[in-house]
Parts: C-alpha cells; structure tokens; sequence
C-alpha cells in the first residue's frame, strides 16, 4: 500500500512540476464550480417563476365570475412544469419539451414554449450544465492530463528501471490509476456540493448518493481507458492520438449517431398526423354540445326510462350536462388511447437510443444520469399524465355542475337570457392545485439500473483491458 | 512545376500510410452515415407533408359536405400549413427539429393556435443529431488537429527533420504541401457525399456550391491556425501533445466556452415576454367576450375592419359573424405582446449572427443552415406564412357571414389554398 501511495504522490508532483496538467485541472475545477453556479441560479429562477405562475393561473380561475358552467370547460386552466431539484446539475429534456400547458375541454393540448425555441441557437452542441462538462469535457481533461502516465516512463526508460528493480507493475498501475482518478474526483467536487445542497432541500439521500456515485464509477471508467491506452502505447504520441481519436468517438460522435439511427429506425408519424385518426374516432362519437345529436339517443332514452318521465324536460337533471359530461368521458378515452400509443413510440425511440450506452459510457451515463435526475423523457411523460388526469377531473366537475346545479329550461334559453343560465363562482372551487413533482426515488432508482448495469460493465471491461496490458508490459 | 512535384510525393508518400488511409476512410463513412441520415429524414419529412396533403384534402371536403352554414363550415373545417424541408436541409436540419413546421389551423384566433409545436421527440433533440453541419463545424476541426499537430515534430522525433529541411529547397514549401494535401484529402472525403447527396435531391447547384465553399473556409482556417502555431517557436520547444493540447484548448474555446458565453449574454441583452403571456391574453379576450357587452366587441372589430360598418346587427340568438369578430379581437389584444415575441427571437438571433463571427464553428453551422433554409429565419418565415394564410382564410369568409350569403358548397372550391409563400400576396391584399 505505501508503494501504491508513493506512486500516485510522485504521479502529483509530476503534475504540479509541469504546468500543463495543473493547469487543466485549475481550468476543469472552476469551469464546473461556475456551470454550477450559472445553473443553479438559472433553475432557481425558473422554478420561481413557474411557480409563480402556476398560482396565478390558479387565482386567475377562482376568480371568474359567476358563469354558464361549460364556459368555464372552454376558459380552461394553465398548468405549469417545475423543474425537478437535480435538475441544477442535469437539466436533461427540460430544455427541448415545452413548460406549460393548456387544458381546456374536448381537447388535449401538446406543451409549448420550449426554452431552446426562445434561445439563441448557440447551445445546440454545448451547454454550459455540469452534466455537459462532467459527461462530455471531463474526459478530456483525464486524457491530457493522463495521456502519458506510462508511456513518459517508457520513453524515459525509466519502466524498465523500475521493473528490474522489482517494483511491482500493478502497484506502479495502480498508484497512477489513483492519481488520475483523484483529479477526476477534484473536478466533480463541486456538483457534490450542489447534489448535497439538493439532499438538504430535501431531494432523498439514497438517490442523490446514487447520482454522485454514478458520475465516480465515470470517472473510473475514463481513468481506466487512459491508462490502459497509455500502458498499451510505446510513445507519448501514439498514447495521446488514441485517446483523442476514442474521445471524439465516444463522447461526441457515438451519442449522436445513436439518437440518429433512433429517429431513422423506429420513425414517429408526429402528432399532426395522428390527429386525423382521432378526429375521425371523435366524429364518431358525436359532439356533445348538441345534445339532438343522434349519437346521444341510447342515453336519453335510458334516462328517461330510469326517472319515468316523457320528455326530456322533465328530467331533475340538466340533460344538456349529462351529455356533455358522457361525450367528455368517450372522447378523453380515445384521446388517452392515442396520447399513450405516441409516448410508447417516442420511448421506444429513446430505448435505441439509450442502447448505445453498451457501446459509449458517454450515453450510459447521460441516460444514468438524467433517469436519477428526473429530467429524463418519462418524467415528461409523467408531466403529460398528471396534466391529463388534472384536465379530466375539472371538466368533469363542471359538467356535474352543468347536470345537477343549472335548470336545462336556462340552460336552453342561455342566448335570450344569458344571466339566468349562470352558476355561482364559488362552483369553480372544484379546481385541485397543481404542483408536478417527478417520480419517487425508489422508481427512478430502479428505472435507472440498467444504465448503471452499463456503467458497471463498461469499469468490468476496463479492468479487464488493464490485465491484459499488464501481461503485454511483462512478457 | 516543383509544388506540384512536392504534391505528387506527399500523396504517394501519405497513400503509404496504412493509418492515414483508414483515418481518411473513417472520416468518409461517417460523412456517409451523416448524409444518408440527413436524406433519410428529409425524405421522411417530405412524404409526411404528402400524406398529410391528401389526407387533410380529404378531411376538409367531408366536413365541409356535412354543413349548413358558412359559421360551422369554417368551424370545423382545418386547413394543412407546412414548410417542407429545402433540398440541402438533408445536410443542416439545424432548427427544424424545435421550431415547428406543420400546422393544422382554422378561422379560430391564430395565437391560441401557432404555438402548438408537433416537434420532435425531446429526448432525441436534447441529443442531438448527427447531421452534416455538425460533422464540419464540430468535428472537423477535430480532423484538422489530429493530422496536423505533429507535422514538424513528428519529424522531429522520428529524426527525420533535420535531413528533410536541408534536401528540400524551401522548408516552408515542405510543410505546406505536406499539410495541403492530407487537408485536400480531407475536403474530398468530406465533400465528395455532400455532392452525391445533393445530385441525389437535386438541390441547386449554387446551394451545394456554396456549402463546399463554406467547407473549405473553415477547413483553411483550421489548417492555416495549425500550421501557423506549429511554426512558432512555443512550439518548436513542445511535444506533438502539447502542441495539440493548446490547439484542443482553441477549439474548446470557439466551439463551446464562446457559444456558451454569447448565449448567457443574449439572453441578458434581449429581453423577451413569455410565452404564456400571449396565450393567456388572448385567452382572457376571447373568453371575456362572452360576457361583456357586444359592442365593445364591435367596436374593437370595426377598428380594424371598418368595411363592415353596418354590417353589426344581431337578433337575439348567437351569431358567427359575432364569434369570428371576437376571436379576431383575441388575436388584436395578444399582437402587441406576440409582436415583441417574434422580434425578440429575431433580435436574439441577429446578436447570435454578430456574435458568431468570433466562433468559426458557430459561423459555420450559421451559414450551413441558412444556406439550407433550415434556420431561425426560416421558421419565423414560415410563421409569417401562416399568419398570411389565416388572414386570407378570413378575408375568404368574412363577406359570405357579413353579407349572410345563402350558403352554398360550390363556394368552397375557392376556398385560399395554402402555398409556401404567400407573406407578400395577402399583405397587399388586405390594408391593415
């Protein structure tokens, strides 16, 4: 142990010696402690705001006046995302699905007003977001600072020296492995600072632990390619073209030709296309403002067989109500059909994506990560759910007000007399406040296992390569 | 004659390294890959805009067989708008992933309507694609580095150099070729699919001409940052890594540190209203209107649409004409705060421009989209086409419900057609 001890000091003071390493490591360590700053602060204000808006569109139905009930179906009801506690670290989709959504009747509204349509473009490739530097430059950084960790003592001549006189080969790999994995953990010490300032505004400790441990387990993996590329290597050169040339490939070309080969293998119609289908399913069932409608008949005479009466008149409910109220529920569940037939499509399309994270760790910690983070495409789907299922029960709280509360002989002469067929404002309580939280831990945590699967696989494969280039050193 | 002799060489002289060639075969697959992906999804595109057509064609007439009266067949009848993709957006799909490009639309109040994006799935976009753009702005100075870096010391190392600057007549002239011909090599690999690629969609000449150009400039500005550096004396004293370890620090600056840094600082130098302001101002009117007296809906109407003075009265039951005006007074109370919206996104775009001319990637993928109509000034001019055409729908029924025509279904055969650019026309036809 205090051979490998040695080693890994005498690895620093190497680094400390030559400017360029230290350098890179100043340049890494404050890059992420600013992204993490700019980050947080940019969250912080977000989840302000949407907050903020979430409440006023809230007070904003309340306060409506008294009101023909299915008004209120139309007025309809804003629902805003706020951003998940990691997402300080990893924004992940948040910045490319729209925050917002409107809920209305008959009618489910995509999100809108993503944040990169109101950007400046520049952000396309890179972002300033801890995640992005972690995942992406941080590797690059391990390369330039570790591309010669063996292959200097090889061109010195000093490996040789050193194994003659007996030193153990795997405590001198390990001894540099540890250096170069130290200044990794340097690097990554400011987003453990951030994902601790998560756990105390109450963000579960398993989870956020979870989340840092994925990013060590990156860093070992990235440790371990550049070493055994620098042990594998005769000349500093050759070392540091190889790791240039495996970065390029792995951090940025492989991620993206996975998203590439997604979008052209499993193709998604898109919303508009499908709309066809669901508004000639919705045709079918009849609009349920006209209550003449011919597809209703079946559900008059069902009523008026059920109270005993002649007309639908004399009905002691609002027949115009109930109508709305069983068109409402016919249409959601056509609508709810499609709406989860395009999220199975775009997750399968995520699915091949995230399957290139057995070729790149790159992939399989962004999709780790984002999983954990609650910034992943499910979470947005989660999103959509909970609006849904919000949009659902407050039309169909003011359809039952339409039933029960407004006389049907108003509700016919609504164009007449417009003040008599009114409800009360206090009706529009039925309204539930919104507040989207993202899955629970333990769900994220399992959901996510894969890719740590991924991770783990990839640091097996490494320890792996090591041995091999052990044995290549020796013989 | 002697650098076309010095080039003769330095091509037999690199065909003969076995690394070289599978680094230049490499670069060419994955140009292949990112122009066949390109194809792939513009061809995609472009069928589903077909489809769309038909099917949308199809729709309309059914419904509209279905109707009455003008007030429901405008209702309920959709109208397809779309901006189908340039025949070189195969090569930059640039913004077309997160603005929108296909709408259904009808005579209701457009801001409620514009916003909605079918845009594509986020996860993906957050991804991002693998399209030719990105191969030349991102990756290919990448390229340029890894040849480049070592020219002199790889020589140098291999004790070579020395022997080489006293045989060759001008040391200079050696470098250059040698650095010449691997970047020639380079345009090659590179251009060479774009070219297919664009015979393929038969793009214009011109277009496709423009973009290898832009290729090039950006291939001469990294080759020429390299071989200036490698000739200074910094790195005379330097290692071929450390050499390309400062050149790795100059990409990262220009392709993120900078982009990034101009992004923070646009946001802060233009300021923007949200989103949601406009569809909920526009919502508020349009609600409202049920309830507050008809005419201030008519007075706000007839402000801008004074041809229908006395065209107001109403019995007691409802009336489209008055629908239709309060919806139009919907989009009138939202314009203001949906203008500044749009001139923010451009104000904000325009700065990314100037800004982009500190960053050769940032300029690069900029000119690459815009050559490919794939940009943001497209896809606001595509929102500037579905502005013309909702106007024109309107001007269409305004005289048949104003007038209270005696409905008749022949008269949908004129119903306004959408086409691609119709900004200038409906403009002049109607003076706002």
């Amino acid at each position: 142990m205090r051979a490998i001890n040695k080693i890994a000091s005498d690895e620093w003071r190497f680094w400390h010696r030559t400017k360029l390493a230290a350098t890179i490591l100043v340049l890494g360590t404050l890059l992420t402690i600013l992204s993490a700053i700019v980050n947080t602060h940019q969250i912080h204000q977000a989840t302000h705001d949407r907050e903020h808006l979430q409440q006023s569109s809230e007070s904003q139905f309340l306060a409506q006046p008294d009101r023909h009930p299915h008004r209120m179906v139309h007025y309809g009801h804003y629902i805003f995302r706020t951003p998940s506690p990691l997402s300080i670290i990893e924004p992940g989709v948040d910045a490319f699905t729209g925050t917002s959504i409107f809920l209305e009747g008959h009618r489910q509204n995509s999100a809108m007003f993503a944040d990169q349509r109101q950007s400046s473009g520049m952000t396309r490739f890179s972002s300033l977001t801890p995640s992005f530097l972690l995942q992406v430059l941080m590797p690059l950084f391990i390369i330039l600072i570790g591309y010669a960790s063996v292959t200097r003592e090889k061109e010195a001549g000093t490996l040789n020296i050193m194994v003659t006189q007996g030193v153990n080969l795997w405590h001198l790999l390990i001894g540099k492995y540890l250096a170069l994995v130290s200044c990794g953990l340097l690097m990554l010490l400011p987003l453990v600072v951030a994902a601790m300032s998560v756990t105390i505004e109450g963000e579960s400790l398993l989870l956020t632990a979870g989340f840092v441990t994925g990013y060590v387990v990156y860093i070992l993996i990235w440790s371990g390619i550049v070493l055994t590329v620098s042990t594998l290597s005769e000349k500093n050169n050759t070392s540091f073209a190889t790791l240039l040339g495996l970065w390029i490939v792995l951090c940025i070309l492989l991620p993206r030709i996975g998203s590439s080969s997604a979008a052209a293998l499993a193709p998604s119609p898109g919303k508009l296309e499908t709309d066809f289908a669901v508004l000639e399913q919705l045709r079918k069932l009849g609009d349920g403002h006209n209550a003449a409608d011919p597809a209703f008949e079946q559900l008059k005479k069902n009523l008026l067989v059920k109270y005993n009466v002649e007309k639908i008149e004399d009905l002691p409910i609002n027949f115009r109500g109930t109508v709305a109220k069983y068109s409402e529920q016919k249409l959601t569940k056509v609508l709810n059909a499609f709406a989860e037939r395009r999220m199975d499509e775009e997750l399968s399309q995520a699915q091949i994506a995230r399957q290139f994270g057995w070729l790149t760790p790159a992939t399989a910690i962004r999709s780790f990560s984002m999983m954990m983070a609650g910034t992943s495409l499910e979470t947005h789907h989660r999103f959509l759910r909970q609006a849904e299922a919000l949009r659902f029960d407050f039309v169909q709280s003011l359809n039952s007000v339409h039933q029960d509360t407004l006389s049907y002989q108003a509700d016919i002469n609504r164009h007449k007399d417009g003040e008599a067929a009114r409800v009360g404002a206090t009706n529009w309580q039925v309204l539930d406040s919104f507040s989207f939280s993202p899955d629970a831990p333990s769900t994220r945590l399992s959901h996510s296992a894969p890719y740590g699967l991924q991770l783990l696989i990839w640091m097996l494969a490494i320890v792996f390569l090591l041995r091999i280039s052990v044995r290549r050193i020796v013989r | 004659m002697n650098l076309y002799s010095n080039l003769i060489r330095e091509a037999k002289f690199l065909l003969r390294q076995r690394h070289l060639v599978a680094f230049f075969t490499i670069v060419f697959l994955l140009c292949v890959f990112a122009v066949g992906s390109g194809i792939s999804e513009t061809q995609t595109q472009l069928t589903t805009i077909e489809r769309l057509i038909d099917k949308d064609t199809v729709d309309r007439n059914s419904v509209l067989a279905k109707q009455s009266d003008y007030g429901s067949a405008a209702y309920y009848s959709f109208h397809l708008t779309y901006a189908p993709p340039s025949p070189m957006a195969f090569a930059a799909m640039g913004q077309r992933d997160i603005y929108p490009w296909k709408h259904r639309i009808r005579m209701l109040a457009l801001e409620g309507q514009i916003y909605e994006t079918d845009s594509d799935n986020p996860e993906l976009s957050f991804l991002g694609r693998f399209d030719f753009s990105f191969l030349v702005s991102v990756l290919m100075p990448l390229f340029v580095i890894l040849l480049l870096h070592d020219l002199r010391s790889a020589e140098r190392s291999a004790g070579r150099y020395d022997l080489l600057i006293t045989t060759a007549s001008k040391a200079n002239s050696l470098w250059l070729s040698r650095a010449s011909v691997l970047c020639l090599t380079l345009a090659l690999v590179i251009c060479l699919p774009l070219i297919i690629g664009a015979l393929f969609t038969q793009a214009s000449l011109i277009d496709a001409g423009l973009m290898v150009l832009v290729v090039i400039g950006h291939l001469l500005f990294w080759m020429g940052l390299t071989l200036w550096f490698t000739s200074t004396k910094i790195a005379a004293k330097q290692s071929s890594a450390q050499t390309a370890s400062v050149l790795l620090a100059i990409w990262l600056s220009v392709t993120v540190l900078l982009p990034v840094g101009s992004d923070i600082a646009i946001d802060e130098m233009v300021q923007s209203p949200n989103g949601g302001e406009i569809v909920m101002t526009q919502r508020e009117a349009v609600n409202d209107a049920w309830d507050v007296p008809v005419t201030d809906t008519w007075r706000e109407f007839l402000a801008t649409h004074p041809q229908w003075h006395g065209h107001t009265t109403m019995g007691p039951a409802f009336e489209w004409k008055w629908y239709y005006a309060f919806q139009q007074v919907g989009d009138q109370h939202a314009s203001e705060l949906s203008q500044a919206y749009r001139d923010a996104t451009l104000a904000k775009d325009q700065l990314a421009s100037s800004f982009s001319l500190l960053s050769p990637p940032m300029l690069t993928q900029r000119l690459l989209s815009g050559i490919a109509a794939t940009n943001t000034a497209a896809a606001m001019k595509y929102e500037q086409d579905v502005r013309a055409f909702h106007r024109s729908l309107r001007l269409f029924y305004y005289p048949l419900l104003f007038n209270a025509d005696k409905f008749d279904v022949d008269t949908f055969t004129q119903l306004p057609q959408f086409t691609i650019s119709m900004t200038n026309l409906a403009t002049k036809k109607e003076k706002m």
